[in-house]
């Protein structure tokens, strides 16, 4: 007993010395199918955001529909993380090495993206889009970036820039205020928010920092109403969005509510703040769904043939989108598939315009964009349009060597 | 504005004080700490909301069968989960509790989904009335006043007066000589659980109320509640509601004037205090003789 136990322990230690990673990772695609991948939470506290995987899902139905790519049909595999980076690498890698994945699409954990980034880049598998504006390849301050990951998911330095130019110029608003998740996507806003208003000689007249778990935001309310601001930033989850525009409601304070795209899905934002939404101005990196552009169209038909089942609304489109440059690459690259000459023709993106802002793509630059557009929430959680794709023309990053 | 910090302080003082007062009932009877407590509210108003989405039932008769729903699953859980514990400790209790914590989680989870959900209140926070010209009262801090002071006279004439109220005070103290007297243990911790689930699940409502409902609601305000609860005195129900109105006036005078300090200044308090005070600012300090 005693020497199985000691073989066992030694077998154990082997493993953990010479992990399976050595077993190197499947070839991505063969004469009949290319394999995409992408993990996200289907179950758990981010399950919501689920649909964004199941949408890319529905562009690779609908190609598959149409033939396929040059013969080849996609086989697209999907890996509920539950929300958490251990469960998102377990998944990755099991995609990766079992059934060999060609490339990653979306996955909207920030901490599940960190955690596997580096694996993938590392077995040069391909990941366009991520999506989440935390795996923006400008963050990672290597020049050039990282050959396999393209993004296309605005910066929130730069939807802040746009939103507030907007409160600036358009809506003329002189004291403005900013209430932001004391985090690094909160503080990317309220950066790029200052940064805007520098350019117009003004400051913040208030700036309020939130923990993400905090359920009682009256004090901080009040703060900002006694500011005096008449417009007011919100770089927060929308779980902290309802209580804030609860607590407003209750202090009798009501500014104009300017918001990051996280909270762009109005017909859910409108239900959970029982209706206090309405009149909230967003970013968005996504169309309206319900907006009569062309290819918003064709997928809003396809979806209620081949998915029938799902909500039409902005996290379902948002997978569509990020998935989208993928397949025009593959279109591009023709019959002699190979990741190179995919890498190859996504380098040459330039201005390509899929459901989202134009994109640009080169070896030195992997952040496709720092555009989006400016929506607002009508009577009913209905989307109205205020300004089509805008670029943050004080993006430093582009100008970044 | 000073009036406005008050009343906000206050009435969400008053919302951790009340949950506080139904993790201090178990406390009080079993020194058991009852860290699903949270999650047993938030099962509560998923009922509540379940009734009235899927049913259509005016809000008082979901109330009242949710409140029928809270008490058997405090029995429930005492039944089921505390009472087979074969020779338990306290921390062996306490481990069960979370057990059932992350259960009932994961059964909310399966049940209603990861989405955030709208909880129709009939005391809404957007109603406000203006008694004094500044002073803006909405109709959820009326009503969580109104409330908690009407549980908190309730109870003490329970524990006053009443048999059941008399044989859970004899059982805290002394669990052998309230057998010996002919008082039904066992039933006095079920009805116990099934008190504090009901005033748990009051609690949890008003703050759905304030927030949104999804199966994570509740933790944060456990937290705080409990933090509350130490900070009273968890033996003593006056002084826990005193500790959350404490804890929601500190905590809204910091977040006004430091609004990045305002998670951890309260805790920061608490540990003071607790320095000072071990049992509390309301509790009678026990020292067992071994």
């Amino acid at each position: 007993m005693k020497r199985l136990s000691c073989f066992l322990v030694l077998v154990v230690c082997f493993l953990i010395v010479f992990p399976c990673s050595g077993s190197a990772a499947r070839s991505g695609f063969d004469d009949e199918e290319i394999r995409i991948g992408q993990f996200g939470p289907q179950t758990g506290p981010a399950a919501p955001w689920g649909a964004v995987a199941r949408g890319a899902g529905l562009l690779f139905d609908l190609v598959n529909e149409e033939g396929g790519i040059h013969g080849r049909k996609i086989k697209y595999y999907l890996r509920d993380d539950q929300y958490s980076p251990s469960v998102a690498q377990a998944g990755v890698r099991e995609l990766v090495e079992r059934h060999g994945i060609f490339a990653f699409t979306g996955g909207v954990s920030g901490a599940g993206g960190h955690a596997v980034k580096g694996y993938l880049a590392g077995n040069e598998v391909l990941w366009v889009v991520p999506g989440t504006a935390a795996l923006n390849t400008v963050a990672d301050n290597q020049t050039p970036p990282s050959p396999y990951r393209f993004c296309s998911y605005p910066l929130f330095e730069d939807e802040a820039s746009v939103v507030t130019k907007y409160a600036v110029e358009k809506l003329g608003f002189k004291k403005i205020g900013f209430l932001y998740q004391n985090d690094v996507f909160g503080k990317g806003g309220l950066t790029g928010c200052k940064q805007r208003l520098a350019s117009y000689d003004m400051t913040l007249v208030e700036e309020v920092p939130v923990e993400p778990t905090e359920k009682d935001l009256a004090s901080q309310m009040l703060r900002l109403k006694n500011s005096g601001a008449e417009c007011a930033l919100m770089w927060v989850s929308p779980t902290l969005s309802v209580i804030t525009l609860k607590t407003c409601e209750s202090i009798g304070y009501k500014p104009q509510w300017i918001a990051f795209d996280g909270l762009s899905d109005y017909p859910m934002m409108h239900q959970i703040t029982g209706g206090l939404f309405e009149g909230v101005i967003t970013a968005a990196f996504v169309p309206p769904p319900d907006s009569g552009d062309p290819l918003v169209s064709k997928y809003r038909e396809a979806a209620k043939r081949l998915a029938p089942e799902e909500r039409w609304g902005t996290f379902y489109l948002a997978g569509i989108l990020f998935a989208e440059p993928l397949v025009e690459a593959l279109r591009r690259v023709g019959p002699d598939l190979s990741t190179e000459a995919c890498i190859r023709e996504l380098n040459s993106f330039k201005d390509w315009k899929g459901l989202g802002a134009p994109i640009t793509w080169s070896a030195d630059n992997h952040q496709g964009t720092d555009s989006v557009q400016i929506q607002k929430c009508g009577p009913g959680g209905s989307y109205i349009l205020l300004q089509d794709w805008t670029a943050n023309d004080l993006a430093t990053w582009k100008t970044k060597k | 504005m000073i009036e406005q910090l008050i009343t906000e302080g206050l009435a969400i003082g008053a919302c951790y004080g009340l949950f506080g007062v139904a993790v201090a009932i178990i406390y009080k009877t079993s020194d058991v700490i009852n860290f699903g407590q949270g999650e047993m509210g938030m099962i509560s108003t998923f009922v509540t909301y379940h009734i009235l989405a899927q049913y259509g039932l005016p809000f008082w008769l979901a109330f009242v069968l949710t409140m029928l729903f809270a008490v058997l699953l405090g029995m429930f859980i005492e039944f089921f989960f505390m009472r087979p514990a074969k020779d338990p400790t306290v921390l062996g209790l306490i481990i069960i509790t979370l057990g059932a914590e992350m259960l009932l989680m994961g059964l909310a989870g399966w049940k209603w989904g990861a989405e955030q959900k709208d909880f129709t209140f009939p005391l809404s926070v957007q109603k406000v009335h203006e008694p004094i010209p500044g002073l803006i009262l909405n109709e959820w801090s009326i009503g969580v006043f109104a409330l908690t002071a009407l549980i908190m006279v309730l109870l003490f004439l329970f524990f006053r007066y009443s048999n059941l109220g008399i044989a859970m005070r004899a059982t805290q103290q002394n669990q052998n000589a309230a057998r010996i007297m002919g008082i039904k243990v066992e039933r006095v911790f079920s009805f116990t659980w099934g008190l504090s689930s009901l005033i748990g699940a009051v609690a949890a409502m008003f703050f759905a109320a304030r927030s949104v409902l999804d199966p994570n609601f509740m933790m944060e305000p456990f937290m705080r509640a409990f933090a509350a609860a130490v900070l009273g005195g968890l033996t003593s129900i006056p002084g826990v509601v005193v500790g959350g109105l404490l804890l929601g006036l500190i905590e809204n005078f910091f977040g006004y004037l430091w609004p990045v300090w305002k998670p951890i200044v309260a805790f920061v308090v608490i540990i003071i205090i607790l320095t000072i005070r071990p049992s509390g600012l309301f509790a009678r300090h026990y020292v067992k003789k071994v």
